[in-house]
């Protein structure tokens, strides 16, 4: 679509192009927004529509129809209840074995992790806004995990604590942290997929967290030091409060992250091991449980939905603010 | 000439200058943080390489270097099994995906960025939202589509399971939020006048925007097209579950690395092999553009 094509067209062109020139202004917001929407649509807007209806009907094993009759909330009640786990490879929700069960190991994962990272990227947005030679080069060795794929990720860390190579899982199993079988011990695995995580997304927490140190009014720290503060007292009256605004979205991005992994579970250690929403939707889809596969796959969005609403309530007011 | 601090044992010393002098302490602190994450983060890594370099028949004696050093697993991995077109897919994949991504995320960046009308809060919300929502929300229904098993006025849909558009489509609607937002950033910032200019000038209202703001935002186009090609590049679900794994039918990387754990669980050095290649291209390009990539994470995450 380059201009030059729309100004030495043919009649028909130019005859859009005219039209097109007449649009209001909102007319011509919504011509140009078209594709968008038509993409976001059919990949998006229907597909989560279709999932819910989905979720409404029956499993449908044999014959050839993928999806059963409506059975209403069936689906849901029995995965909430347990009526369900039975026929799925792991529990869907039993709070006695949270290791071991899809809802609670995905909280678990998302929590443990997010908080870990969240300390150790402030540490690195600390390091990161010094002025120091060598600081371009520390930043993209702390970059690099963020933007390295999730396959290789994974398999970085199954090569580190791989029973017989990895160099990793020994020291841990002297120190009586691991059993014999790490990758398939739901405990241990779970302890390695967090510090992948932890490993790979840090740099994502201080590449935010640097940000908002990086946009406080450096004048306040000499007033602080002439009001005679310590460089903690700095810290923790001056630099804590500003940053935290940075910090909150940091977690909250990280939290809605945390709670659809899947590749770096299937690549370290397996789905029946660390039984995740995202992994249960897969496993079930896998074996044409379609109507219970679609109620997990929606009850995960509709726990996502409830952390975007809380980003999206703030994204609104600062939105108004500009307007 | 013996001093009170030369009669001090060392960590006395240490100590002792510590409660004089905190700023060393300081300094001390940011040296160890420094090398600390410098270790963390570059280690696994050095790991990888290590394991790629030991030979088949020694994989057992790892240590902390390698026990032999034999780089002929980076000439295997392209013979055991076609690494090079798994990557080659993947290329084209994120090329294709950037491309649309760039194109109607440049629309709707313009459209965002620098008009006012009716309903432009709640669809940059609906936009916002999509980019959040989980890839298994969607799995089931994209599946039937891309199979050929929804029909939509008696007509089948087209079978692209296999095909390069069942995982471009996704990508696409997956990762145009970022970059619409990155774009609106850019696009905004250019003055009204300039427009007005082009405009006066007699050209049209898309041709200012192809001929006026897109270029003068280049760098926003860039930092846009970086991050996408980036996070297309590391996408794991739906290149995962839109192929069958075979090179031959698009599989891109994901594929080329997890057939190496499923048909030659014994060879770590192939893996690891792979797995450096792999992440070569994403090396280069993050060491090449990290400003757009940390000016690209933060603009997006923290528009206010």
């Amino acid at each position: 679509m380059s201009p030059g094509l729309l100004e030495t067209a043919s009649a028909p062109a130019k005859a859009t192009a005219n039209w097109v020139e007449g649009l209001s202004e909102t007319a011509f917001a919504y011509l140009l927004l078209a594709p968008m929407l038509l993409l976001f649509g059919v990949i998006a807007f229907w597909p989560l529509a279709s999932t819910f209806e989905m979720s409404l009907r029956a499993d449908s094993l044999a014959g050839a129809e993928n999806i059963g009759p409506f059975v209403g909330l069936e689906n849901y009640v029995d995965l909430a209840t347990g009526q369900r786990d039975a026929v799925m490879p792991r529990p869907f929700l039993d709070l006695d074995q949270p290791f071991r069960s899809a809802l609670t190991v995905t909280i678990i994962f998302a929590v443990v992790s997010v908080a870990i990272e969240t300390i150790i990227g402030f540490g690195q947005a600390l390091v990161l806004d010094q002025e120091f030679k060598g600081r371009r080069w520390l930043r993209v060795a702390i970059i690099l995990p963020w933007a390295i794929p999730i396959v290789i990720q994974g398999m970085i860390f199954y090569l580190l604590f791989v029973p017989g190579i990895g160099i990793a899982t020994e020291p841990l199993q002297q120190l009586g942290i691991f059993g014999s079988t790490p990758l398939s011990n739901p405990v241990d695995s779970l302890i390695i997929i967090v510090i992948a995580d932890v490993w790979k997304t840090a740099a994502f927490m201080a590449l935010i967290i640097l940000a908002g140190l990086q946009s406080i009014d450096r004048s306040l720290y000499n007033v602080g030091r002439v009001a005679g503060a310590t460089a903690l007292q700095r810290f923790r009256y001056i630099t804590l409060p500003l940053v935290m605004p940075a910090v909150l979205i940091a977690m909250l991005f990280r939290t809605i992250d945390a709670m659809r992994v899947f590749g770096l579970i299937e690549t370290v250690s397996d789905c029946t091991v660390v039984p995740s929403l995202s992994c249960m939707v897969v496993q079930t889809f896998g074996a044409r449980r379609y109507g219970t596969s679609a109620a997990i796959a929606f009850i995960t969005a509709a726990i996502i939905a409830v952390f975007v609403m809380v980003y999206i309530v703030q994204f609104a007011r600062s939105e108004e603010g500009l307007l | 000439m013996a001093t009170d601090t030369e009669d001090l044992a060392p960590y006395e010393r240490w100590t002792r200058g510590a409660i004089q002098n905190p700023r060393r302490v300081y300094t001390g602190l940011f040296y160890v943080a420094t090398i600390f994450f410098l270790i963390t983060t570059l280690f696994p890594f050095y790991w990888l390489l290590v394991i790629a370099l030991t030979p088949t028949g020694m994989l057992g004696q790892i240590g902390i270097t390698p026990p032999a050093i034999d780089p002929g697993s980076f000439v295997e991995i392209f013979e055991r099994l076609p690494f090079h077109v798994y990557m080659f897919n993947s290329f084209v994949l994120a090329l294709l995906t950037t491309a649309i991504v760039l194109l109607l995320g440049s629309l709707a960046g313009y459209v965002f960025g620098r008009l006012t009308f009716p309903g432009r809060t709640p669809l940059m919300l609906i936009v916002l939202a999509i980019s959040y929502f989980p890839p298994a929300a969607f799995l089931l229904p994209l599946f039937e589509l891309f199979t050929g098993n929804v029909e939509v006025l008696g007509v089948q849909s087209p079978v692209l399971f296999n095909t390069p558009g069942a995982m471009v489509m996704p990508f696409s609607a997956l990762f145009m939020p970022l970059a619409i937002f990155i774009l609106a950033t850019f696009y905004s910032q250019i003055p009204d006048g300039l427009e007005d200019a082009a405009r006066v000038e007699g050209t049209t209202r898309l041709g200012a925007l192809f001929r006026v703001i897109i270029p003068l935002s280049a760098p926003g186009v860039a930092t846009a097209g970086v991050l996408t090609f980036i996070v297309v590049y590391n996408e794991f679900f739906f290149s995962f579950l839109m192929n069958d794994g075979q090179a031959e039918n698009w599989a891109p990387l994901v594929w080329g690395i997890l057939n190496y754990q499923g048909q030659y669980s014994q060879f770590y050095n192939l893996m690891a092999a792979a797995s450096i290649v792999g992440v070569l291209p994403i090396a280069i390009l993050v060491v090449v553009a990290q400003e757009k990539i940390v000016s690209g994470l933060t603009a997006g995450a923290l528009k206010e």
